[in-house]
């Protein structure tokens, strides 16, 4: 793979190929931030079974990226507080640009593209004023800072672009939080998550919460069908054992998200934590990870019913894969949740990295 | 609370290498960290209660000494949010900090301006906003300016403030007393804890966060950055309390971490010599307020002791974590 990358990385450095894609850079399905077990950082690219493509190296921890759709170019966004991202040349493993972010704001760790890829948007903290904002990228010259727009709560954190709309879904976690105090959160008693429907021009066009008595389940990570089905994954901020369900599903305009968990001792074992979440490629299975509880809960979206459990310590990243789904772990492992019975062990090909999986799989569209 | 610490590593240095059982720990940490705190608690409310019905003149000195030592009380059980303390937003309700967006002074404030009624009823107090509830919106009013203008009101609304206070502590201890210790100390498939291992779990929690509110919070927050230090964000600087909630924590989480490392018994001498070092610089710095920390001289202490606290939690993460069986997994810990 290294020798056709470098063939192909000369050929179009003489301009002789046309603009490169994805598949030059050997076709990644994935990409996932990660550490090397000598402590250093990366972002990977997997395909569709876990097996990685590349890496290459990053200065920090990574979360999350964004992948260019069309471009194999990753934006790699440090975690928070943290105020850089990389955009990656993923063909040539070069660094292409530094986004830095403006001075009194830093980044959540997540991003996503316009459906041309011409603009990259960022969640962002603005930290003194503890407002949530989006940055705009000009990916078409340089990743230039062309502008922001609001994020319709406090703490965005993941982003993703509903399809076929110029509209972003924004899980602002509504969680404050500032550098001078680290990770420590800042407003429990009066944190109020939302899911926040946000046009490209800044207009929210719609944004649902959790019940008052569920205020501390904070929304931070998203998936959608192209359907525009949306999911949400929360993380309860309370006692583990007073969580309420950490999945919501909600389609632009529902006055009322549905909440969906496991069987009560099931559920415990998530800790009150869920991670990632994810549809599957069909559609036809929504799942949700719980790296401190060790296992992944997957559910039919139609009916609510919890499907399976998929055990394995500190999984965290899903994504969909084929019609299914992928999954990735601290421990470098990559699963695929095949089956749909309710067995207690993943049964799908674990592939064992040398890399602890962070976070998240991102999908290369 | 403040001897336990001292007297518990006598005792427990007699069986020295050999590891206490799960459950011995857990009746040990309800018996002597949790129940006697919260029973402080109580009795500490109750006589702040009774001094502002006394005499609810800001200027009162066994007001102001009662609440200095209701505080204390509440401090020490402030890193105890989980059941009893949860419930009905109890915690919040005694602690609205930090107050990051001025919540406090504009709700008293509000009060104030319109006479609200709401405080000649408990029942009705219950149901204001949580930012004019608690300790902090008390110290507001004896070291503050609130209600200056209007003496009469501002005594019912301290005197409905104290008796809240009060009222939401006794409730705290009596869940504990009737139900709640027994819960924990006997985990059952059908309760809010199903095992051991989740009890001592929410533990570790109390345990590991508490100290990242007191480094993070309690000094990250005034400590701000070099160029831009924030002393007027450090807790209860109006009264004097900021550096005295640092020591309390401390001495509260040293006993709650030897106590849960009894599972660890061959750790627990490092870890009890930690805390110890926090505690040490931490009551060596002579700086009620921590003023100091617009003091380049005086900040690189108040940074060497936040290092320190940060070092004891990465210490308590790497010692007592796996004696307690709890994921210590790349992404289960990163909280993100």
């Amino acid at each position: 793979m290294a020798n056709r990358r470098g063939f192909l990385a000369g050929l179009f450095a003489t301009g002789l190929a046309p603009m490169a894609t994805w598949a030059d850079a050997g076709a990644p399905t994935h990409l996932a931030a990660a550490q090397r077990p000598n402590g250093a950082f990366a972002l990977c690219g997997l395909d569709g079974v876990g097996d990685v493509i590349f890496t290459l190296p990053l200065p920090g921890r990574g979360h999350a990226a964004a992948a260019h759709p069309i471009r194999p170019e990753a934006v790699a966004l440090a975690r928070r507080p943290g105020t850089f991202a990389l955009v990656l040349d993923c063909l040539h493993g070069k660094v292409t640009a530094e986004l830095e972010a403006p001075e009194g704001r830093h980044f959540y760790g997540h991003g996503a593209f316009t459906a041309d890829g011409r603009i990259l948007f960022t969640p962002e903290n603005d930290y003194e004023a503890a407002r949530g904002r989006i940055g705009l990228w000009d990916a078409t010259r340089g990743y230039k800072r062309i502008g922001d727009i609001p994020s319709g709560g406090t703490g965005p954190h993941d982003i993703l672009r509903l399809p076929g709309r110029e509209v972003l879904m924004v899980a602002n976690g509504g969680i404050e939080t500032h550098p001078d105090s680290g990770r420590a959160k800042l407003n429990l008693p009066v944190m109020r998550p939302n899911l926040a429907y946000v046009a490209y021009d800044g207009a929210i066009l719609d944004m649902i919460e959790p019940p008052a008595a569920e205020h501390l389940n904070s929304i931070r990570h998203l998936a959608v069908r192209a359907d525009g089905l949306a999911a949400f994954a929360m993380q309860w901020e309370g006692t583990e054992d007073t969580a309420p369900a950490l999945l919501g599903l909600h389609r632009l305009g529902d006055t009322k998200a549905r909440h969906l968990a496991a069987p009560p001792a099931d559920h415990a074992r998530l800790l009150g934590y869920a991670g990632s979440v994810a549809f599957s490629g069909d559609g036809t299975r929504v799942a949700i990870t719980g790296p401190r509880g060790g296992a992944a809960h997957i559910f039919d979206p139609e009916t609510g019913a919890l499907t399976r459990i998929l055990e394995s310590p500190d999984i965290c990243g899903v994504s969909a894969s084929g019609d299914g789904l992928l999954f990735t772990t601290g421990t470098g492992l990559a699963l695929t949740g095949t089956g749909t019975g309710l067995a207690l062990t993943g049964t799908g090909p674990g592939i064992q990295a040398a890399l602890a999986f962070d976070n998240h799989l991102v999908k290369v569209l | 609370m403040r001897l336990a610490a001292p007297l518990l590593a006598l005792a427990l240095t007699a069986t020295a290498a050999q590891a206490a059982t799960k459950e011995e720990v857990i009746a040990d940490v309800v018996d002597h960290h949790i129940l006697p705190g919260y029973h402080a608690l109580t009795l500490e409310t109750a006589a702040l209660d009774a001094a502002a019905r006394a005499d609810c003149d800001p200027q009162s000195a066994p007001l102001r000494t009662a609440y200095g030592s209701a505080f204390d009380a509440w401090i020490r059980v402030s890193h105890l949010r989980f059941g009893p303390a949860e419930a009905e937003n109890r915690a919040f309700a005694l602690a609205f900090w930090p107050d990051t967006r001025g919540a406090t002074p504009k709700a008293l404030a509000g009060l104030v301006a319109t006479e609200d009624p709401a405080v000649d009823a408990p029942a009705t107090f219950a149901t204001i906003s949580i930012a004019a509830r608690g300790f902090y919106a008390l110290e507001r009013l004896l070291y503050g300016e609130i209600g200056a203008d209007a003496p009469a009101y501002r005594c019912r609304l301290l005197r409905a403030i104290t008796a809240d206070i009060a009222a939401t502590s006794a409730a705290i201890e009596a869940d504990w007393r009737e139900s709640h210790a027994d819960l924990m100390r006997h985990p059952a498939p059908d309760g809010p804890y199903r095992d051991d291992d989740e009890v001592l779990r929410v533990f570790y929690t109390a345990l590991t966060t508490g100290l990242q509110t007191t480094a993070d919070t309690r000094l990250g927050r005034p400590l701000g950055t070099f160029d831009k230090p924030r002393p007027t964000r450090a807790e209860a600087y109006r009264s004097g309390r900021s550096l005295r909630h640092v020591v309390l924590t401390l001495e509260a989480l040293a006993d709650l971490a030897h106590r849960l490392a009894a599972l660890a018994p061959d750790e627990q001498g490092k870890i009890d010599a930690a805390f110890a070092r926090d505690i040490a610089r931490a009551q060596g710095l002579d700086d009620p307020t921590l003023a100091g920390v617009a003091d380049p001289g005086a900040r690189i202490r108040i940074e060497a002791l936040k290092q320190g606290i940060d070092d004891t939690r990465e210490l308590v993460g790497g010692e007592i974590a796996p004696a307690l069986g709890i994921a210590a997994g790349f992404n289960a810990l990163d909280g993100d």
